[in-house]
């Protein structure tokens, strides 16, 4: 096969065809821009890269930061206030916020919600407001921007914040003591009300990212298995990724959804929904689903795996001991992308040492050629 | 009085995670005369152990333990007024928190309610906990068993800041250190000087349980 660019590699397989070698990618809002970064990517990594294609206008919502010198660690308190009353957050942030890539720390740790914005029931009356006076507007020179820059070394992916129930649940009521639940119980029908609030407040956005100049969307839930019961899924995720799927597939774009967590559990109703890529998938010892298995229940899926952080934590030996024994069980190597890491920043030993297994991953994989591999980098 | 009537409803309400029947039947409950005592253990703990086991085998999810154990909680906290003074419940006594630099406390609560449903007596410090304090409670309570939970990468090292805190302060030895989060590997756990990890509070449970009985 013709050696491919990096972004027909990734693009290919992420359309679910045959690649030259596996392809393999750093995030840009991961990456460590030096000379470990340069010398990877001349030998094959790819860059992702994810930009919003949209402004928000909050209409007749005024918001206010305050940070309050008495309390420890840099707690800043944002008020969103509407006529219908004010609602609050408290956020952590650590050092480096805003000061090298938006809302990502120096160890690339994004704030912490002390307290969110539903605590009390009446906090609903007030969050319905704001989502149905927010509007989005298009604005596609982000991408269009990257898309300049990355030329054939990648591919830009459009942001949409969480669906409305990740965002209800993780964003804005929170999981810390069980809290969305006991609301979810208790208040169900305010729940409930917002969620179809903010479902029809947000099809707009939908239109307007699927025809940016972006090769894929990308949603950014952070799908958990354990916080997203199947019940839960199926009620309130489910659907509302079949109405976003069909919106994107119009127009011709991937759809991808940020799914971090453990997934064995929601397994069978992923292998349902519309959803092209499964990405930020992580393998055991994060995950708790084997990659080949998730590779043959989402027959029709491709995955961007996350490599996982844990392993990182073990040092370039364990690192390359472990990917020789993920490549024996993803078969020919199809249908898979994989990113060094989407979460945290990735040592310079680590990157060089999955790139010189990935450079030479010419698929399709076979025992004989992932044994070559091994001994050429013993 | 009908005794069985409001430990049964006391059951039932938990079971069904509902906080109005609850309300209710703890009220009633206690304007009957019922044992405190006999209304917890004979009514809400057994239901929740139910709840606990249907969660543990994968019938029950997140969802329900969590609710199941608040409604529980609203219970108690209407029936505990009438509970005469008692001790400590004895030597199974287990301190948890969430380390300094992370507000992740799921995996930790599951843990806190599984082992307080196994008879331990569970200190919960929070998130964000430095070592200094995680020490101090250490010696405050006197716990057998110390667990931390990280879900970050970023934060895991501050888990070996416990241990070492621990070692330093003369405490180590007295207690069993189990580690907890979806980072975290046994290697790791070698690494730091835990005594064990874990990444599912199933196993975690198991691993606590069987130390107890040691």
């Amino acid at each position: 096969m013709t050696e491919m660019t990096r972004r027909e590699r990734i693009l290919a397989a992420s359309r679910k065809q045959m690649t030259d070698r596996l392809p393999f990618l750093h995030w840009w809002r991961h990456m460590q821009i030096g000379w470990a970064e340069r010398e990877c990517r001349n030998r094959g990594m790819g860059l992702a890269w994810t930009r919003p294609s949209y402004g928000v206008k909050m209409n007749q919502v005024v918001v206010t930061e305050e940070k309050d010198p008495s309390r420890e660690g840099g707690v800043i308190r944002i008020t969103y206030h509407t006529p219908k009353g004010s609602v609050y957050m408290d956020e952590k942030r650590e050092p480096g916020t805003f000061q090298w890539h938006a809302d990502r720390s120096w160890k690339d740790v994004t704030p912490w919600a002390l307290k969110r914005l539903i605590r009390e029931p009446q906090d609903y009356e007030v969050m319905k407001f704001i989502v149905e006076n927010t509007e989005y507007v298009p604005d596609y020179f982000p991408i269009e921007q990257v898309n300049d820059w990355l030329g054939e070394e990648g591919v830009s992916y459009a942001t949409l914040p969480k669906t409305p129930m990740a965002r209800i649940m993780i964003e804005w009521i929170g999981s810390e003591e069980g809290r969305f639940y006991i609301h979810h119980r208790k208040y169900r029908d305010k729940v409930d009300e917002l969620y179809e609030a903010f479902c029809q407040s947000i099809t707009p956005l939908y239109e307007i990212v699927a025809k940016s100049p972006a090769d894929i969307i990308f949603c950014g839930e952070n799908i958990e298995g354990l916080l997203i019961s199947p019940p839960l899924f199926e009620k309130y995720f489910l659907p509302e990724y079949e109405r976003m799927a069909k919106i994107f597939h119009a127009h011709g774009k991937l759809m991808a959804v940020h799914m971090d967590g453990r997934l064995n559990v929601l397994k069978e109703l992923i292998a349902r929904t519309p959803i092209d890529i499964i990405e930020a998938f992580h393998p055991p010892p994060m995950g708790d689903l084997p990659l080949g298995e998730a590779l043959k229940v989402w027959k029709d899926k491709v995955i961007w795996m996350g490599f996982p952080g844990a392993i990182y934590e073990l040092g370039p030996e364990e690192v390359k001991k472990y990917t020789f024994d993920l490549l024996k069980e993803i078969g020919t190597g199809e249908r898979l992308v994989v990113a060094m890491s989407t979460e945290n920043i990735v040592s310079n030993e680590n990157m060089l040492a999955l790139t010189s297994i990935f450079e030479k991953a010419d698929l399709p994989l076979t025992p004989e050629k992932i044994s070559r591999i091994e001994k050429s980098i013993a | 009085m009908d005794e069985g009537k409001h430990i049964a409803a006391l059951k039932e309400a938990v079971l069904n995670m509902d906080y109005e029947l609850m309300d209710k039947a703890a009220k009633e409950a206690m304007a009957a005369k019922v044992d405190p005592l006999k209304a917890i253990m004979e009514g809400m703990s057994p239901a929740m152990a139910f709840i606990g086991e249907k969660f543990q085998t994968g019938e029950y999810f997140l969802p329900e333990l969590i609710v199941a154990g608040d409604v529980m909680k609203e219970g108690l906290k209407i029936i505990r007024p009438y509970l005469k003074e008692k001790g400590s419940q004895g030597e199974k006594k287990f301190l948890i928190a969430t380390v300094q630099g992370d507000n992740h406390d799921i995996g930790k609560n599951i843990v806190g309610m599984l082992l307080s449903l196994h008879g331990f007596e569970v200190i919960d410090l929070g998130f964000d906990i430095p070592a200094s304090k995680i020490v101090e409670a250490v010696q405050k309570h006197e716990p057998g068993i110390v667990g931390l939970s990280a879900l970050l990468t970023v934060t895991m090292p501050r888990m070996g800041e416990v241990v070492k805190a621990l070692k330093t302060a003369g405490l180590r030895d007295k207690v069993k250190v189990i580690v907890g989060g979806t980072s975290v590997t046994p290697q790791f756990a070698r690494g730091i000087g835990a005594d064990h990890a874990s990444t599912n509070a199933a196993e975690g449970v198991e691993k606590c349980l069987e130390w107890a009985r040691s």
